[in-house]
């Protein structure tokens, strides 16, 4: 074989579809479109079997196939001629399709419809360019000539990891990185929910929105599906655009009561994805996912560099929020006023000469049974992160207190957190990054590890329903 | 067997591929750049590069046996349509016009879902051979599980 299966990786990641060309054994000849062809060694490849078509039971028959792949950098087209070898319905190889499947699948609604029955490995006879869909003049992207993940760039991830002092500083430094060393522009992290099988967004950069707060069902989109499959996924390819329209088209018909949500932050048209979970120990402790505009952006070799990356962080997340419990103090900080104040004391009037937009006033309402906290009658947050920060408002209007600490909050039974893995750090830091964005009158400001100040920058008028 | 609403959906500047077979039942297959399907709804002329048509017609000339995919890149609808080669010609200046124009839909359809009229700019569109087939069957090819339903057939 004078083309090497892998030179031709770029052909195998689906963003322009595959031909499949088969013959029965009565000489009837059959072609169909494929989303994706699976490199799988030096000599062999697989097509996903997902339905009992025509082409498969072709193959059954007569062994024979041709494909035609085209390389998205520079649109040459290429021809194997391919022998059927076997099927795997089991493996790293067919986990690995079966995974992609189901991730495009999730985005319209259709996730179990397009299973994956088996993993079908040709071997190929023949590799031949195709002398119409000749490749354009321009430089094919060459990866090993300009490698972006360097050993000095993973000692530059690797600093930031050491001197991130919290969990915020952590996420943050982490995305930042990710951005400044290798490229990836648009990132984001989800930790686990307090409800069961959803993540929550804490961090993300290069979106408009921070998002924090924003939650994802295990199996919804591409983070969603990384979590419950604890696997990486990439994806990038001609179903992605149809495909999130479609997802956005569903979002739109949900009911209110289910709009009422964060949106996850996200390109209006993402045509490269790539996911990967944040394991320690095998417990899923987040997931990180990258995007981006461009397609094919991310490559193999990006999967199994951001993996590892993601394996350091999923290690120092872990670290961050045993660290912080381990050192929070042990007792409330006693620094407030003996009797409540009145509701013109709770007002800065620093910050609102800094910043003579702020309203003297806002109502601040918490609904007990949603656990839902709205603000001037727009959502803001609800779950743990609501109840905390109801608690901590309710405090300082009864007592004036602004300190507060970690351990008093996990001491808290109305907060009913739980004894061990709380996650309470990275509740604070979305709740944090939620008020930021939306509710600016209400800071929380670190004041060192496992404590927290209340910044009030107007009037509240608390109100429980 | 081609109704006009199928008709329409084929001239609407899709992905269109050829199949053949050799003697041994290897299977080969082209890009077509245009198909026009002729007003008896039974017979399409496929628009094949010459350069492209070398690996399939002469598999059709032998055994008569084709198989055309069609598939549009902005919803994946796609159908196949089974048939016997009739006969093919070189394209002349009087096809030019309507192959430019149907390919040029196919690329204009390409940029909706984001690739580049580049990516494909150095492809060879002329010149074209005109490959008559008579369809002897239309199969629903979108993928999931319908795929491969007969949608007419006629011997």
């Amino acid at each position: 074989m004078s083309v090497t299966l892998e030179s031709l990786a770029t052909c195998f990641q689906g963003l322009l579809p595959a031909q499949l060309f088969t013959c029965s054994a009565d000489g009837i000849p059959n072609a169909a479109y494929l989303s994706h062809v699976e490199y799988v060694d030096s000599s062999h490849v697989a097509l996903s079997y997902q339905f009992f078509n025509k082409s498969r039971r072709n193959i059954t028959e007569n062994p024979q196939a041709l494909v035609i792949v085209l390389d998205p950098d520079t649109g040459q087209g290429w021809s194997l001629r391919l022998k059927y070898v076997r099927s795997e319905t089991s493996g790293p190889l067919f986990d690995r399709m079966a995974l992609r499947i189901e991730a495009i699948a999730s985005y319209c609604g259709l996730k179990g419809i397009f299973k994956l029955r088996a993993a079908d490995i040709y071997e190929v006879l023949r590799v031949e360019p195709v002398a119409e869909e000749v490749g354009s003049q321009a430089p094919a992207r060459q990866p090993s000539a300009n490698p972006i993940f360097t050993v000095n760039a993973l000692q530059t991830f690797s600093d930031r990891i050491h001197q991130a002092d919290s969990l915020e500083s952590l996420v943050d430094s982490v995305l930042r990185a990710l951005e400044e060393t290798f490229g990836f522009r648009h990132s984001m992290i989800l930790v686990p929910a307090e409800e069961k099988d959803v993540l929550v967004a804490i961090a993300t950069r290069g979106y408009p929105e921070n998002g924090a707060g924003a939650e994802v069902r295990f199996g919804e989109g591409i983070a969603g599906m990384v979590a419950e499959a604890r696997k990486p996924i990439r994806i990038s390819g001609l179903l992605r655009g149809t495909l999130y329209a479609l997802a956005m088209h569903r979002e739109a018909q949900r009911p209110e009561a289910a709009r009422r949500r964060i949106p996850l932050p996200g390109l209006a048209n993402p045509e490269s994805q790539l996911g990967v979970p944040l394991l320690v120990r095998g417990e899923l402790v987040g997931v990180l996912c990258v995007e981006s505009e461009m397609p094919y952006r991310f490559h193999e070799e990006d999967r199994a560099s951001i993996e590892l990356l993601g394996s350091y962080l999923a290690i120092a997340i872990q670290n961050m929020l045993l660290q912080e419990r381990s050192e929070s103090p042990a007792q409330p900080i006693a620094d407030a006023p003996a009797k409540p104040p009145a509701m013109s004391e709770l007002t800065s009037h620093a910050s609102r000469m800094a910043n003579p937009r702020l309203p003297e006033r806002i109502e601040v309402v918490y609904y007990a049974a949603d656990e839902c906290i709205m603000v001037d009658g727009e959502y803001l947050i609800r779950s743990m992160p609501a109840k905390i920060l109801w608690r901590l408002l309710t405090a300082h209007s009864a007592t004036g207190r602004r300190e507060f600490t970690n351990r008093e909050l996990r001491l808290d039974k109305s907060l009913n957190l739980p004894e061990w893995k709380d996650n309470l750090e990275s509740r604070l830091l979305l709740l944090r990054r939620r008020l930021e964005q939306k509710c600016p009158h209400i800071g929380l400001v670190s004041s060192g590890r496992g404590r927290f100040a209340l910044d009030l920058r107007c009037e509240l008028a608390l109100i429980e329903r | 067997m081609i109704d006009p609403d199928l008709r329409a959906f084929l001239e609407g500047g899709l992905g269109i591929h050829i199949g053949s077979r050799t003697a041994r039942l290897e299977p080969n297959g082209a890009r077509a750049v245009a198909v026009k399907p002729e007003d008896d709804g039974l017979h399409l002329i496929v628009y094949v590069t010459e350069v492209a048509s070398a690996r399939v017609l002469p598999d059709l000339k032998a055994n008569g046996a084709a198989a055309v995919v069609f598939a549009r890149p902005v919803d994946d609808r796609a159908c196949q349509i089974k048939g016997i080669y009739v006969d093919a010609r070189p394209a002349g200046d009087a096809d030019r016009p309507f192959v430019e124009r149907q390919w040029d839909l196919f690329l204009g359809n390409l940029e909706k879902i984001g690739i580049p009229r580049i990516a494909s700019g150095a492809w060879i569109i002329w010149p074209v051979v005109a490959i008559r087939i008579r369809a002897t069957a239309v199969f629903e090819q979108t993928p999931g599980p319908d795929a491969g339903a007969l949608l007419a057939t006629r011997s």
